[in-house]
């Protein structure tokens, strides 16, 4: 059985090639356009993965992170960052929220697969 | 220059918060209003043009693709019929076309990270508006205060009052969401 990852991004483009990567190498994909929806559409279902950017409206990457968090089925599935940003203290942010690894864009698919296959459950 | 330094400067100008965020109701210069309203039109545009280009090339992109996996499926299939028959030059041929669908495969993952352009771009323009947005507010603002139109002010005071809005313009302003200046992939990290 395919394993579910939900791809969270504002921007249409960055969701298609993200799902196109990632249904590519036979995975299944959900999107979300933003940190609200996303939040939504996990609380309906669990992913093995979460893939989110950070700069959204309605609920940025970090909050959803931080509410993810607190829902006891997502305590230990991996949640990646995929951003523009990469400043240090961003960086700090994400990961005593409790992200997985950031990747920052542009995305390279064979890189984000890699990523994706070393955290996934 | 220092938060307290900038603190300061905002006092001296009697500029709050409220001032500035409240200030539209209340503008004192239209064509400077009106200037910055072009600048952020513009970007607009730019925004849309950009926008409507990636939507296109993406379209583009997953065509290509499926013909691709379509050519690819057709020369497995062929390749079927003609190995029973081990006519040599067939088979050299659909080699070929076997090399030339890899080839366009490898063009289409480099096309994923090239066509993520439409993003940052994005981004890049929603802060320069932001900052734009800001500094318009804050010249107002500071318009209204100095009055550098009256005669007992002279160019010094002109210039220390632009050099104070772009300071509290920075202030303002949050960090810029995008620094990468080339379409390279970016790093990758696991924490």
């Amino acid at each position: 059985m395919a394993k579910t990852i939900l791809a969270v991004d504002d921007s249409a483009s960055i969701r298609q090639m993200v799902s196109f990567t990632l249904k590519g190498a036979g995975y299944e994909v959900i999107e979300a356009v933003d940190g609200q929806d996303a939040f939504d559409k996990a609380k309906q279902r669990t992913f093995n993965l979460v893939l989110t950017d950070i700069n959204m409206p309605r609920m940025d990457g970090l909050k959803l992170l931080e509410n993810l968090r607190k829902i006891s089925q997502y305590q230990s599935i991996p949640i990646l960052m995929l951003t523009t940003e990469s400043a240090n203290e961003m960086k700090a942010k994400g990961r005593s929220a409790g992200a997985t690894g950031w990747l920052v864009k542009p995305f390279n698919p064979e890189s984000l697969l890699e990523v994706i296959k070393k955290v996934i459950k | 220059m220092t938060d307290e330094q900038y603190a300061n400067n905002e006092q001296n100008l009697c500029i709050t918060d409220d001032s500035v965020t409240e200030s539209a109701d209340a503008i004192y210069n239209p064509e400077a209003e009106e200037f910055f309203l072009n600048i952020k039109s513009d970007l607009g545009q730019v925004d849309r043009l950009v926008s409507e280009a990636v939507t296109n090339l993406v379209i583009n992109f997953k065509f290509i693709s499926q013909l691709t996996k379509s050519h690819y499926e057709m020369v497995m299939a062929i390749e079927k019929l003609a190995i029973p028959d081990g006519s040599e030059p067939i088979i050299e041929l659909l080699r070929k076309q076997m090399m030339i669908a890899d080839k366009i495969e490898h063009e289409l993952e480099a096309a994923v990270t090239s066509l993520q352009f439409g993003d940052l771009v994005t981004q890049l323009l929603a802060h320069t508006s932001n900052q734009i947005d800001v500094f318009n507010r804050v010249l107002q603002r500071i318009d209204r205060h100095s009055s550098w139109q009256s005669k007992d002010k002279n160019m010094t005071d002109l210039h220390d009052s632009i050099s104070k809005a772009i300071q509290i313009t920075r202030s303002r302003s949050k960090q810029k969401p995008v620094v990468q200046q080339a379409m390279h992939k970016g790093e990758v990290e696991l924490f």
